[in-house]
């Protein structure tokens, strides 16, 4: 109960976080776009934010791997898209990629007087290259650990669980308790264990998007992505109430919020 | 919904359906991903396909260790030490071929003497998982010292649907099946069509005849026989010489041509409801079903295509061949598959492409992160073209085209 506790506010901690980093990646955005060096602080400032929360919630699922897979602090919405606990890395590419369609739509006539943005839509031959690359990696690697999440899921009807309930008189009970918490725990870990792998996926494959953008760029798809996600949470938490779900009205408060844990 | 509908159909457009009285459920469950509109839902066990390669004589990434690949090119000799620019055909001396399609851009020169076709390429998997497109280049294509043939020039792109390796064995394949009927000739001149026709013809039955000896065979793209009958690739191949530009066309990519600012189509879309392709189809037996656009047996949205075995006599692979003077005012010819043309009409392509031509690309100030230290073999680009078709691509993207987008853009203006 306590380890849900801490992995609740570890959570809200880090959506707060996000809050405040979008609010700083816009300001950039708008109040220093020629200023690469600022722009590239930010980043890496985000990038570290992201690595505390990596490392945190590390240490939590640590204890108990298989809470983050559904997270009771997730809405149904956010829950049914999760790929091992998080967001699947192939959506970088969707998001840079309609980036680059919204500008380059408004801005097309301006592309032919040669008026250069340096913003998303301005994603060069060199970058698409790179971006279509990363495309085939994430791709790659997000099949692999999807198949090594396939066969951790199967064991659950694999020795020796399958046969502990086969054998059990009565659902549930306890006589073989600690062979059972046993296998359990053995699961549990496996689940940590991939969940890491997801995570450092998750943040190799941003920080090799975000080399091949120019600061600019990196800026604004952060702060698209992170309002994307702060979006979702909110619009997805609202019809949940309205489907009288509620669970998340209990965590609303983000109180406990104060910096990165 | 009406919008959702139109990003969705190009991939209904590649290939096939969700028809419930035949094949198996493998082939039904490629089917269904393609018709699938959000593709992050992941499907069983993540379905890996193949991607396209960079050397030009290779097979794909994924399929590369697994397919048995190397009984149908002995005649390829890949130097050991090269990047896959060059490729030993025969044993005669080395023909510099170029073709280095690089994903998604890359457009290569080092061809001997002056006759260098300028190009661009652009080709990348876009919204979707899986790269089916492949793209084969092959300036002076024909053998070197003879004279007729020089500045005769190669371009092809390749659609593949069900699963890459149609489209890739077109890409290592088709060009060597063109060259040895041209080979067989004594004027060049002549006989285009019949030439075009009977490569298309060979190209069909290798495919066919290999994916009968995969009977067994490993590759991973899980789509082996029986069901790999059910790939099949377009293929539309323009050639270029310096007063003519052939264009055979297989399927639903297309080649237009840019001339005095006014957009050529040189090939029409073998679609199953183009009323010619209609009566051919069924006057063969067939039936054309309405299933998410017109689609052969309510299967295949096209109504050409090479491989496709399951669905011969009604699909065929006999190429529709135009043959076209070249003119002074003509600027470009644009090849590209249907992930692009779904999204952006032929004359706005043309409009797009003749403004990189003449000189209103990004401008060149605009340097990138990757772009400093990258491609030392740049110079020999075509920047102009190279814009064009990344632009294209680009365009395509914008426009949510939910297919892969391979676009190629060949100079035509005289220098």
């Amino acid at each position: 109960m306590a380890n849900h506790q801490h992995s609740l506010s570890c959570y809200q901690n880090w959506m707060s976080q996000q809050r405040l980093d979008l609010e700083e990646l816009l300001q950039g955005l708008t109040n220093f776009p020629t200023d690469p060096d600022y722009l590239r602080l930010l980043v890496k400032k985000n990038i570290s934010h992201f690595e505390d929360y990596h490392a945190a919630r590390a240490q939590l699922a640590k204890l108990n791997g298989p809470s983050f897979f559904a997270p009771a602090w997730g809405t149904t919405f956010e829950n049914s898209s999760l790929w091992i606990g998080g967001c699947r890395p192939s959506l970088i590419i969707r998001l840079v990629y309609v980036l680059c369609g919204s500008h380059q739509t408004e801005h097309l006539a301006e592309f032919f007087e040669g008026v250069s943005r340096g913003d998303l839509g301005d994603i060069s031959g060199a970058q698409l290259k790179s971006i279509d690359a990363l495309h085939a990696k994430i791709v790659k690697d997000e099949d692999k650990l999807t198949s090594i999440f396939a066969s951790l899921q199967e064991r659950i009807a694999d020795e020796p669980l399958a046969l502990l309930a086969y054998k059990c008189r009565n659902v549930g009970e306890s006589s073989q308790r600690e062979v059972v918490d046993r296998a359990m725990d053995g699961h549990a870990l496996d689940m940590y264990k991939i969940l890491m792998e997801a995570d450092r996926l998750r943040l190799d494959i941003l920080k090799r998007m975000i080399d091949i953008l120019t600061p600019l760029q990196a800026v604004e798809f952060l702060a698209a992505s992170k309002k994307l996600q702060l979006s979702l949470h909110e619009w997805s938490k609202s019809r949940d109430v309205q489907m009288g779900i509620t669970q998340l009205l209990s965590t609303n408060n983000p109180s406990s919020s104060g910096g990165a844990p | 919904m009406a919008e959702i509908c139109c990003g969705v159909v190009s991939e209904n457009e590649a290939s096939s359906a969700c028809e419930s009285n035949s094949k198996a459920t493998r082939r039904k469950r490629m089917d269904l991903r393609r018709v699938n509109f959000v593709p992050t839902i992941e499907k069983e066990n993540g379905v890996k396909q193949a991607r396209l390669s960079i050397s030009p004589a290779s097979f794909s990434r994924d399929c590369n260790n697994n397919c048995n690949t190397t009984e149908l090119k002995p005649k390829l000799k890949r130097k050991p030490d090269d990047e896959g620019d060059e490729i030993e055909v025969d044993g005669a001396k080395p023909v510099p071929l170029v073709a280095a399609i690089f994903r998604p851009s890359g457009s290569a020169v080092f061809v001997d003497g002056e006759k260098v076709p300028k190009f661009g390429v652009a080709s990348v998997c876009g919204r979707r998982r899986d790269m089916e497109d492949a793209v084969a280049i092959h300036p002076s294509f024909l053998t070197v010292e003879n004279d007729r043939t020089s500045g005769v020039h190669y371009f092809g792109v390749y659609d593949g649907h069900g699963c890459s390796h149609v489209a890739t064995r077109c890409k290592d394949r088709l060009h060597l099946l063109v060259k040895e009927e041209l080979n067989k000739k004594l004027e060049l001149t002549t006989e285009w069509a019949k030439t075009m026709e009977r490569s298309f013809n060979r190209m069909d039955k290798e495919v066919v005849d290999w994916n009968k000896g995969t009977v067994g065979g490993n590759c991973r793209c899980e789509l082996q026989a029986p069901e790999s009958d059910a790939v099949g690739s377009t293929a539309v191949v323009a050639i270029t010489t310096p007063d003519k530009i052939i264009v055979a066309n297989c399927g639903d990519s297309r080649a237009v041509l840019c001339r005095n600012g006014k957009a050529v189509p040189l090939s029409s879309d073998h679609k199953p409801d183009r009323p010619d392709e209609l009566n051919r189809i069924q006057a063969a037996g067939g039936r054309v079903i309405y299933w998410e656009g017109a689609r052969v047996l309510g299967v295949l949205a096209m109504s050409r295509a090479i491989g496709d075995n399951y669905l011969k006599p009604y699909v065929i692979c006999e190429p529709e061949v135009t043959i076209t003077d070249r003119a002074g005012d003509d600027e470009c010819l644009i090849i590209a598959s249907d992930g692009l043309w779904d999204v952006v009409s032929n004359d706005t392509a043309c409009g797009v492409a003749r403004m990189c031509l003449k000189g209103k690309g990004p401008p060149a100030s605009m340097k990138t992160p990757v772009e400093n230290n990258e491609e030392p073999g740049s110079e020999k680009w075509d920047k102009a073209c190279s814009d064009a078709s990344m632009l294209l691509t680009k365009l395509a993207l914008a426009r949510r085209s939910s297919d892969n987008v391979s676009v190629v853009v060949i100079d035509l203006r005289k220098k």
